[in-house]
């Protein structure tokens, strides 16, 4: 009976390694809403009661980092609570955008040694980590012929602004390998254009394969098991020793997992929680957008 | 023949008996080896968990045991986000004398009770992130203050025979608890003085002039952003452990030729006339779960809503969730420069008071940190 529970879990919680189908048509819903019925103030107010109590089912693939460390010894319902009220607060000041491993970032923050005071980096985010406000992502470039990677803090109050260029994922969860890649596979324009999607289309998945320079490499990638690698043109034996250490019956290890995830329930418990309040911080986003559309013709005058 | 040597025998017994009780010899029996024992526990240290039993009471009287008690003792509430139960408090009356003593630093102020809640990020206004540790003071009061002249500690320090003499003993407790799991002789312990039964007791040793009266709550604002904090809390139990991990050392080299020591101390001694391992070397052994003390933390950070601290740094000992005691700092060159709240800080029923921080420190309110071109 536990484990059919468990598997419960898993199947609606755990955090499987890709994950091809999240639109976000669901996410925007409540949104496209509000744009239809701005100014009825009576509607809008019932919709927005009804809306408390709807979560939108993807906000752990766009808010990952709301939900706390799973790892037990460490965790604490209040420090959790305190910390994410502090996420909210910052998060009014600054917009972190909906983006995955595999997007293409641009980050500007404040930095006293540079001419104007502030850099601006554009890369491919490589890799995500971490929970609550030590949430922080890794953008790599090639720049001047050098592989140039930074780690930015989500919640550091020196980042001004966060800009998706393209929103897309790749076939894998960090693309740490793209260091022993050639440089055109992560070399990106500093003065590239935002692309913008339509609302409601599901994020795209680019499916480029990555073919690695020759050995010797970073990480012994034949055993990692990555899906956006093209053939790594290896002896025979570098296969069979990863066959070999290979544990395929993790994926079937159920307590493994639900030590590893945070439970469907908390989760949804947690976003109940912060959901109204991130609403409210996106619609402002969304606002301010539109007022900058608005305010782009007269750069052209 | 017999019959004589039996008579005598008898004879003999009775004219010693005569004997014996005219001198009434008191026999005191006792093995001289048999010592007082060295430490005398202090009154507070009693039986405090009841063996489980169940009463089978009915569900009506289980309500009414639990009315009585909340009749007692008060009504459960929420306060500072910690479910606990109303208790009066005498700084909210003005019956209560308080004595006005002017605050010097010779003065020793009482300590909190806290829990490790864990660590996070803060920064300061120019953009440095430092990580700071969370500790929430849980539900705080006064028990029992015990003055200097009646206070007898375990265990009295050789180097200053005099320093404790000069203090007294302030008991805290720290969250309060349902008597009904409690011994009755601890649960006396709080009801003479008219409070719950609390899960953690504590001692602070106190100069006189800083006691206070029973049932007064202790907040996080009796320490302010900017000052500085010992945190003494039990460190993490981390078992029987090699030398490397105990004390750092760096192992021996991984090959040319070493075998099935990569991890050991290497030499630990002498030969020649020594001839002996001198004692206090670094050896394996037990790590952990031991009182230890970090001292001259910074607080950064007040949440008075939730009585939580923010220290800056994560040397604080304990694991996340065990209970450590926050002091004044005993450093010299960082104790109180400012008067601090004397003997402790009032309650403020300010709901716009939530946080206060350190000076320039980040609020999480502020805008975006930008710098300014220098001209």
């Amino acid at each position: 009976m536990l484990l059919r529970s468990l598997k419960l879990h898993i199947i609606q919680c755990g955090f499987a390694p890709v994950v091809l189908q999240v639109s976000r048509t669901c996410s925007n819903m409540p949104l496209s809403d509000t744009h239809q019925s701005p100014d009825n103030a009576v509607s809008g107010k019932q919709v927005k009661s009804e809306r408390k109590l709807v979560v939108p089912s993807n906000s752990r693939f766009i808010y990952p980092e709301f939900l706390p460390d799973p790892k037990m010894e460490w965790r604490n319902s209040l420090r959790e609570k305190l910390e994410r009220l502090d996420m909210i607060q910052r998060r009014k000041h600054i917009d972190i955008p909906e983006f995955y491993v595999g997007s293409i970032l641009a980050v500007t923050s404040s930095n006293q040694h540079a001419p104007n005071k502030a850099t601006r980096f554009v890369g491919i985010c490589i890799q995500r980590l971490g929970c609550g406000l030590r949430a922080n992502i890794t953008l790599r470039n090639v720049i001047k012929h050098v592989g140039t990677e930074i780690k930015y803090q989500l919640y550091d109050p020196t980042i001004q602004k966060i800009e998706v260029l393209r929103l897309e994922k790749r076939l894998d969860d960090e693309l740490l390998y793209l260091r022993d890649a050639p440089n055109e596979y992560s070399t990106f324009d500093e003065n590239m254009e935002a692309e913008y999607l339509p609302e409601g289309t599901p994020v795209p998945v680019n499916t480029t394969l990555v073919k690695l320079k020759p050995r010797p490499w970073r990480a012994r990638w034949e055993r990692k098991n990555m899906k956006g690698l093209a053939d790594l043109e290896l002896e025979e034996r570098f296969y069979k020793r990863a066959e070999e250490l290979a544990t395929p019956w993790e994926k079937y290890d159920l307590m493994k997992q639900y030590r590893r995830t945070i439970p469907e329930e908390e989760q949804k418990e947690i976003f109940a929680e912060v959901c109204s309040e991130l609403h409210e911080v996106e619609v402002m986003r969304k606002k301010l957008k539109r007022k900058k559309v608005f305010v782009k013709p007269t750069r052209s005058s | 023949m017999s019959k004589i040597i039996k008579c005598t025998i008898l004879d003999l017994s009775t004219l010693l008996r005569v004997t014996y009780t005219g001198i009434t010899v008191n026999q005191i029996r006792s093995a001289h080896n048999v010592r007082p024992p060295r430490i005398k526990y202090p009154l507070w240290h009693l039986q405090r968990e009841r063996a489980k039993d169940d009463q089978q009471l009915t569900e009506d009287n289980r309500a009414f045991v639990k009315e009585a008690v909340h009749d007692k003792f008060g009504m459960p509430a929420v306060i500072h986000g910690i479910s606990t139960y109303e208790v009066r408090s005498p700084l909210k009356e003005d019956s209560v004398e308080r004595k006005n003593v002017e605050w010097h630093p010779k003065l020793k102020r009482t300590g909190l009770i806290a829990r490790k809640l864990g660590n996070y990020p803060m920064w300061s206004d120019n953009g440095k992130s430092m990580l700071a540790t969370l500790f929430q003071v849980i539900d705080n009061h006064v028990i029992k203050y015990i003055p200097p002249g009646e206070f007898d500690p375990p265990r009295k320090p050789y180097s200053c025979p005099k320093h404790k003499k000069e203090l007294g003993c302030l008991l805290v407790g720290a969250e309060s608890a349902d008597p009904q799991y409690y011994t009755k002789q601890y649960c006396g312990l709080f009801y003479r003085e008219g409070m719950m039964p609390k899960k953690i007791l504590g001692r602070f040793l106190i100069s006189p002039e800083a006691a206070l009266q029973p049932g007064t709550p202790l907040l996080a604002s009796h320490f302010r952003p900017g000052d500085f904090i010992d945190i003494r809390g039990k460190t993490i139990d981390r078992g029987f452990q090699g030398v490397m991990k105990r004390h750092g050392f760096h192992g021996l080299p991984a090959t040319h030729g070493v075998t099935k020591s990569h991890r050991r101390g290497g030499n630990i001694g002498h030969g020649g006339e020594k001839g002996r391992v001198f004692p206090g070397t670094k050896m394996p052994g037990h790590m952990g779960n031991r009182y230890r003390i970090h001292k001259g933390a910074e607080i950064l950070r007040i949440n008075h809503k939730y009585n939580v601290i923010w220290v800056k740094g994560v040397a604080s000992p304990g694991e996340t969730n065990s209970i450590v005691y926050l002091h004044d700092t005993i450093l010299p060159l960082r104790k109180h420069k400012i008067t601090p709240p004397f003997p402790t800080s009032k309650e403020v029923e300010d709901d716009q008071l939530i946080d206060s921080y350190k000076e320039h420190m980040y609020k999480f309110t502020d805008p975006t940190i930008t710098f300014e071109e220098e001209k």
